[in-house]
């Protein structure tokens, strides 16, 4: 059973389709003409449009797969992916659920936890402390961890009761006003500090490990190009500008917490990079939204890896088998107003071109006259482009999307040509800030 | 939610354009109740000449659907029907219009209703015209060379023999006949696993007088259908004693239940009424939002 929708569910089912497996589709009453429910070979309305009352409706993917006879469940990325408590359900109804075992899923799904079995295993977290009992400790601790330092709010949530301290005579001010702020947001004052990491490279690497202890890595991918709200738009495989021991060591940390907590499945490890500074932040236990770069350029199917692993095949080649060879880059293109701080455009789409031309590979569940559902992500299509070195990549990728036609609703396309034509992205010398500093945005 | 009356045009000029008009009003089907179709007429092509004639025809039916929703709804019927094996991108062979929707106004970006070019045309007003006789004066002052150029296209008749009837078909048939007979519809059609019945009333011309206002169609407004669906997804089993089509019920009645995870969540029938069919199979799996039951209230 594949319980998601949009591009990858279709994605899912080629897979499916490749290896031989029948697919059941789920869908809500907003998605009944959907590409992925004409393309499985059996599918099952689970409820209205909204996603609470059906892709998120447990009991009634679970009775569809029970009727059906599913063997496994693939749950895609968003959704019930990272869900422990589904993935625990899956197994008590004899389901398999394609992904890590639930007790890593919810391991690593909190982030107190996960950062702390990550440190347990060597690898470095953001610099900080915990909950401060007084504006003293906070002077102890900004000092001994260094300048400049956030307030964070530990109830907190959308930056607020968070402050920025460039030096200690602004720590008091702060301090009162992070209490002040996360009290009346949160009826909770406290705090803790964390070190501020300025102009950071968001940078993952991919992995993939099996039930008999083997794990690899497929290198990593910068994810820096990001929206408001910290969501990824451009990634690239290589990251540009990566000094080789720093790549070394993303790949190193990433297999040593994978062993650590013994990771199965696909899964990617996401990193802070400052200069020589490299910190965890998050693990994803799930295939991610832009998995297609680092099969281009490892040619390997991840999600195929990721259903063989599940039905206890072993990975049937050793790290040093695996070298990425060329680069990929991928665009998001979401029905969006870029202009109106990204606000969800929904509508029908009248005219549709997608491109095509060497090294060009397009993931999407469009076609002309499809209807964009109000209740969904707004990613409706993913463009990737390959080439031997990164200027054919960048080469290519314009040039797709320059053949690119989506009338009916507003897209990202034209801001990510604009990403890619700034000299900053060029050079491959860009950072988190860069949709702020280089185009204005946000 | 409230039942509303809207009328939809059916046209095509392309592939089995027979075909094409009974299915289109399968997929009318699921948007809500049929209550009346006209004849289908034949209709030289209209603005482009160099094209197949078409087959137009009219529908009345009952939805719950709001103007826009239905719009979207004859929308997707279209593009499902406009896709033909083999050529899954094909052109379209099926135009759906939205032409009155109860004694509604709207003009907006996506939708004018009544029709914008209702009045001007011959394909529209013939067949509506049979369903509703308010628009028999706007037909008749169309040109007559207007209306020379839609001619009725005859059905092919039908006449099932009893005899090749099984009795499971033959038992539903009578159903029919019973409901048709206690009420004022003039047609009634059922689909039940692959079969496939439409039974009709001779039509008895009785014009009735009418105000201006009046809803249109002949008996509609007398009768109210309700289609219970399933909100879960589970295997749908019939309650016993197992109710049976042409059954009336004075209040609330069980009439199946659906078992999802060892739970067993029944079905009512919401009230008094009589069942109309069962659209479902007992044993079966269904699906969210699945119809299960019609049922007549009166």
């Amino acid at each position: 059973m594949i319980a998601n929708r949009g591009e990858i569910a279709l994605r899912i089912n080629r897979a499916c389709q490749e290896l031989g497996v029948l697919t059941v589709a789920i869908f809500s009453e907003a998605d009944r003409d959907s590409l992925h429910v004409r393309q499985a070979d059996e599918a099952f309305c689970v409820g209205p449009g909204p996603a609470g009352r059906s892709y998120l409706n447990i009991p009634n993917i679970i009775s569809t797969a029970l009727i059906t006879h599913c063997d496994a469940i693939h749950p895609g990325y968003g959704f019930l992916a990272e869900n422990a408590r589904f993935a625990e359900i899956c197994s008590d109804h004899g389901l398999t659920f394609i992904g890590p075992e639930p007790r890593v899923i919810a391991l690593m799904g909190d982030k107190a936890t996960a950062k702390k079995v990550v440190r347990e295993a060597g690898v470095p977290t953001t610099p900080g402390t915990d909950v401060l009992r007084s504006l003293e400790e906070a002077y102890e601790a900004a000092a001994s961890i260094g300048y400049p330092i956030l307030l964070k709010a530990t109830a907190g949530g959308g930056g607020r009761g968070m402050r920025v301290v460039e030096e200690p005579n602004e720590l008091q001010r702060a301090y009162a006003g992070a209490t002040a702020e996360s009290e009346a947001s949160f009826k909770d004052g406290r705090l803790y500090v964390e070190k501020l990491i300025r102009t950071p490279r968001h940078i993952e690497v991919q992995v993939l490990g099996d039930e008999f202890g083997n794990v690899v890595h497929l290198g990593e991918r910068d994810c820096s190009i990001q929206k408001p709200a910290h969501q990824k738009i451009v990634e690239e495989t290589p990251a540009p500008n990566l000094l080789p021991a720093i790549r070394a060591s993303l790949h190193e940390m990433a297999l040593r917490v994978c062993r650590h907590v013994g990771y199965t499945n696909a899964g990617t490890l996401e990193f802070l990079a400052a200069g020589d500074d490299v910190y965890f932040m998050e693990m994803n236990t799930r295939i991610q939204v832009e998995h297609p770069v680092t099969e281009m350029v490892y040619n390997i199917d991840l999600v195929k890896e990721q259903i063989r692993i599940a039905s206890g095949e072993p990975l049937g080649y050793r790290q040093s088998d695996l070298a990425g060879r060329g680069h990929a880059i991928e665009c998001r293109i979401n029905a969006e107003d870029v202009r109106n701080h990204f606000a969800p455009a929904a509508g029908t789409v009248s005219k549709l071109v997608f491109p095509g031309g060497p090294g060009i590979r397009v993931d999407t569940h469009l076609y002309a006259g499809a209807t964009i559902p109000p209740y969904y992500d707004s990613m409706i299509a993913k463009v990737i482009a390959y080439g031997d070195t990164r200027e054919i990549a960048i080469a290519r990728m314009e040039r797709a999307l320059s053949e690119t036609v989506i009338e009916g609703v507003q897209t990202t396309i034209d801001l990510c040509m604009e990403i890619l034509a700034a000299p900053a992205f060029r050079n491959g010398r860009y950072d988190v800030e860069f949709l702020s500093n280089e185009l204005a945005l946000r | 939610m409230s039942a509303h009356l809207a009328y939809v045009g059916i046209g095509t000029n392309a592939g089995d354009r027979a075909e094409n008009v009974s299915r289109a009003l399968c997929g009318l089907r699921g948007v809500g109740t049929l209550l009346a179709r006209s004849s289908t007429y034949r209709t030289a092509p209209w603005g482009r000449l160099d094209q197949a004639e078409f087959f137009n025809a009219v529908v009345s039916l009952e939805t719950e659907l709001s103007p826009h929703d239905l719009l979207d709804a004859l929308h997707a019927i279209e593009r499902r029907l406009g896709r033909t094996a083999g050529e899954r991108w094909g052109p379209r062979i099926i135009d759906l219009d939205l032409l009155l929707y109860d004694d509604l106004t709207i003009v907006d970006e996506r939708l004018q209703v009544p029709h914008e070019r209702l009045a001007e045309r011959a394909f529209v007003l013939v067949p509506l015209a049979e369903l509703d006789h308010r628009f028999a004066a706007m037909r008749d002052a169309l040109p007559p060379s207007e209306l020379a150029g839609v001619t009725r296209v005859e059905r092919e008749g039908g006449t099932v023999m009893s005899s090749e009837l099984s009795s499971a078909v033959s038992g539903r048939v009578r159903a029919l006949a019973d409901f048709l007979s206690s009420g004022d519809a003039v047609r009634v059609r059922i689909e039940h696993g692959g079969d496939e019945i439409e039974l009709a009333r001779r039509r008895q011309h009785v014009d009735r007088p009418r105000r201006a206002n009046d809803r249109a169609v002949a008996g509609a407004a007398t009768l109210r259908f309700d289609t219970i669906k399933a909100d879960l997804v589970g295997i749908f089993n019939l309650s016993r004693p197992a109710p049976s089509e042409g059954e009336t019920f004075d209040g609330d009645r069980e009439l199946a239940y659906i078992e999802a995870l060892g739970i067993r969540t029944p079905v009512h029938s919401m009230g008094a009424g009589r069942l109309v069919s069962i659209s479902a199979t007992d044993g079966a799996p269904v699906e969210y939002g699945q119809p299960l039951f019609s049922i007549a209230r009166t």
